[in-house]
């Protein structure tokens, strides 16, 4: 190999000596002009580069001095931020404000990712009672997902007459419903909490509070026979009864003033709320108590 | 007292775990606060049972009595019991139901008793609007047999009854006749529903068991809650197939819910299908009658392990809506037929 290589070697090396030769000689005759040139550029270079410095210091400089002021003048910047925050947040309040009334009109809902879910808010005479609530597939056919609709309250048969044609009349028809229940049980739980004194027995209920059954007198410690009342709720939609049927324990023939209690109790029982009828009794019973002392 | 009436009530007594006696026997409320005192609870069980029946009889308890201590042990250990559901449905044009429970009660009785001039009937009420009916069957010539009772709990005005299940099927037709009758409906039918847990069954029939609404007041976005997900929060581990995990994730949730799922035991599919074969000229496909085959998923809570095959990579991601429906369609007994 080395054989191969030495003669190669031999005039590669020459080649070499002879360009070093040549390029060595050419500069010794260039030296003196470029070098004065190469100066000439260089300084060029050097005053630009110092007046960039120079201009950058300057700029550095003013900015300090502007943020400098900004600092002193940072609290009517920041007023205005918090200015904004205040407002948002007022319209949130307003806004969440404006959902919550929704409540008190007794219907209203929340879009979920497969439909709506819908909020039945009950009342009866102004108190806002328990709330119910109906989640619905929007699709074809429309569908009720999962509820918290008491078992009783007829919703399969609400939903089968008008949920697939008209969901107004779905919504309005169970609202009817739910708000009926709702009086009529807040009613029967009014009698059995406030009236418990003019109770000789306790109130027969039933889950829908459609029929109510129970044994009362006026003047609890005295010598009278106690009346019993069975009310018959067959209107669901409603919160009187439909059928009042009042009767005296004693079984005797009535003289004509119990007779005409009688009456009218029945009359009272099917024209105003149960509650509220007891409170009359219970007023008058005071009125008579007072008059005796 | 009648001495079937003490070995009865021993027997209940007998029956009742240590630990469970005081709060049963104030359930019962047929031995007074005083009588009870005067026992000593720390004794040998038998010595206790012993001062209790002796208290039972100071007290000359009834049949009905010791029926009733019945349903309040059956009512604290409703999972010993299998529990059919029942449903049942009103004539065309019928009334609104005025339920009457003493009008119930009374028709329920006169039924049976019409038909079958033995047997003790027993009712209790309790506070979800719900009546427990305890029924021990005789015949026209036997006393009723106390140690095989039929329990059935009813919803009143509702269609549905929960009937625990027995060996003695010739009286269920009775029985559905007058628990027909005396809530005034028209037809009963038995649903293909069928479990140990009352609870559960409750919450599927009366489609109870999710009661979570979305509401404009609810503080957690549905994006925030987390999923569930075990996976690992260091940064520095990347999982290959996370888009994965999540899409299963998510589709495990839009079936499943966040929820606790109602607890079942099994799942049975009796199938009567004709096999079908992408081969031509298989010996199966060619058979004209269809195979019969039932196929039963049993489990201690058998709708929680569904939701957690695809999670755990068992199962594909969505399930069959054969298993996913059993909540929805309120069955867990299906017979799948060719169409």
């Amino acid at each position: 190999m080395a054989g191969i290589l030495a003669p190669g070697l031999g005039v590669l090396a020459h080649l070499e000596r002879l360009e070093n030769q040549m390029s060595r000689s050419r500069k010794q005759s260039e030296e003196p002009q470029s070098v004065q040139a190469q100066e000439r550029v260089l300084g060029t270079k050097i005053q630009k580069l110092r007046h960039l410095r120079d201009d950058l210091k300057a700029a550095v400089r003013h900015r300090r001095g502007s943020v400098k002021a900004c600092i002193a003048n940072v609290e009517p910047n920041r007023t205005v931020e918090v200015n904004e925050q205040e407002a948002l947040e007022e319209k949130l309040e307003n806004v969440k404000a404006v959902l919550q009334a929704y409540h008190f009109t007794g219907l209203s809902g929340k879009l979920t990712s497969r439909g709506v879910c819908v909020c039945i808010n009950t009342a009866f005479e102004g108190n806002l009672l328990d709330s119910y609530f109906v989640d619905l597939v929007i699709q074809k056919p429309l569908r009720i997902h999962h509820h918290s609709v008491p078992v009783f309250i007829p919703l399969e048969e609400i939903a089968a007459k008008y949920l697939q044609t008209n969901i107004q009349h779905f919504l309005f028809s169970l609202c009817e419903y739910l708000n009926a229940y709702s009086g009529r049980k807040y009613q029967a739980d009014r009698l059995q909490s406030d009236f418990a004194a003019l109770l000789t027995g306790p109130l027969q209920r039933n889950p829908l509070c459609n029929l109510l059954s129970f044994t009362y007198k006026l003047d609890p410690g005295g010598q009278s026979f106690p009346f019993c009342a069975r009310l018959l709720y067959k209107d669901l939609t409603a919160t009187l009864p439909t059928d009042v049927t009042v009767t005296c324990q004693g079984g005797e023939a009535l003289s004509t003033s119990w007779e005409e209690q009688r009456a009218s109790h029945e009359t009272l029982f099917c024209t105003k709320p149960l509650h509220q009828v007891f409170a009359s009794f219970a007023r008058r019973e005071k009125l008579d108590m007072s008059l005796v002392s | 007292m009648d001495e079937t009436v003490a070995e009865f009530i021993k027997r209940t007594i007998l029956k009742i775990p240590m630990n469970e006696l005081t709060t049963i026997l104030k359930a019962w409320d047929f031995l007074s606060e005083n009588q009870l005192q005067t026992v000593n609870f720390r004794q040998r069980k038998e010595s206790v049972v012993q001062h209790l029946i002796h208290l039972c009889e100071e007290k000359r308890a009834s049949l009905n009595d010791a029926a009733l201590l019945d349903i309040i042990y059956t009512q604290f250990h409703q999972h010993q019991k299998v529990w059919d559901v029942f449903q049942m449905t009103k004539g065309p044009g019928e009334d609104v139901d005025l339920f009457d429970m003493k009008q119930f009660k009374n028709s329920f009785k006169k039924i049976l008793q019409r038909a079958l001039k033995n047997v003790t009937v027993s009712f209790r009420e309790t506070e979800e609007n719900a009546v427990w009916i305890r029924i021990a069957w005789g015949t026209q010539y036997t006393k009723p047999n106390q140690y095989k009772p039929t329990y059935v709990v009813y919803y009143s005005q509702t269609p549905y009854a929960f009937k625990s299940s027995s060996t003695l099927r010739r009286n269920t037709p009775l029985l559905g006749q007058a628990l027909t009758v005396a809530s005034k409906h028209h037809q009963i039918v038995k649903m293909d529903l069928r479990s140990r847990y009352l609870d559960s069954l409750k919450a599927i029939v009366f489609k109870q068991y999710n009661q979570t609404f979305e509401t404009h007041n609810s503080t957690t976005p549905l994006q925030e809650r987390s999923l569930g997900l075990d996976i690992n929060m260091d940064s520095r581990i990347i999982h290959e197939n996370i888009v994965e995990k999540e899409r299963v994730q998510r589709i495990t949730q839009e079936t499943f819910g966040d929820y606790p799922q109602p607890q079942l035991e099994f799942a049975q599919y009796k199938l009567e299908t004709k096999f079908k074969s992408d081969l031509n000229g298989s010996i199966l496909a060619e058979r004209e009658e269809p195979l019969r085959c039932l196929i039963k998923f049993s489990s201690p809570h058998l709708l929680e392990a569904l939701k957690s095959l695809a999670p755990a990579g068992i199962a594909d991601a969505p399930l069959s809506p054969l298993l996913t429906c059993i909540p929805n369609k309120r069955k867990n007994y299906f017979k799948i037929r060719d169409k």
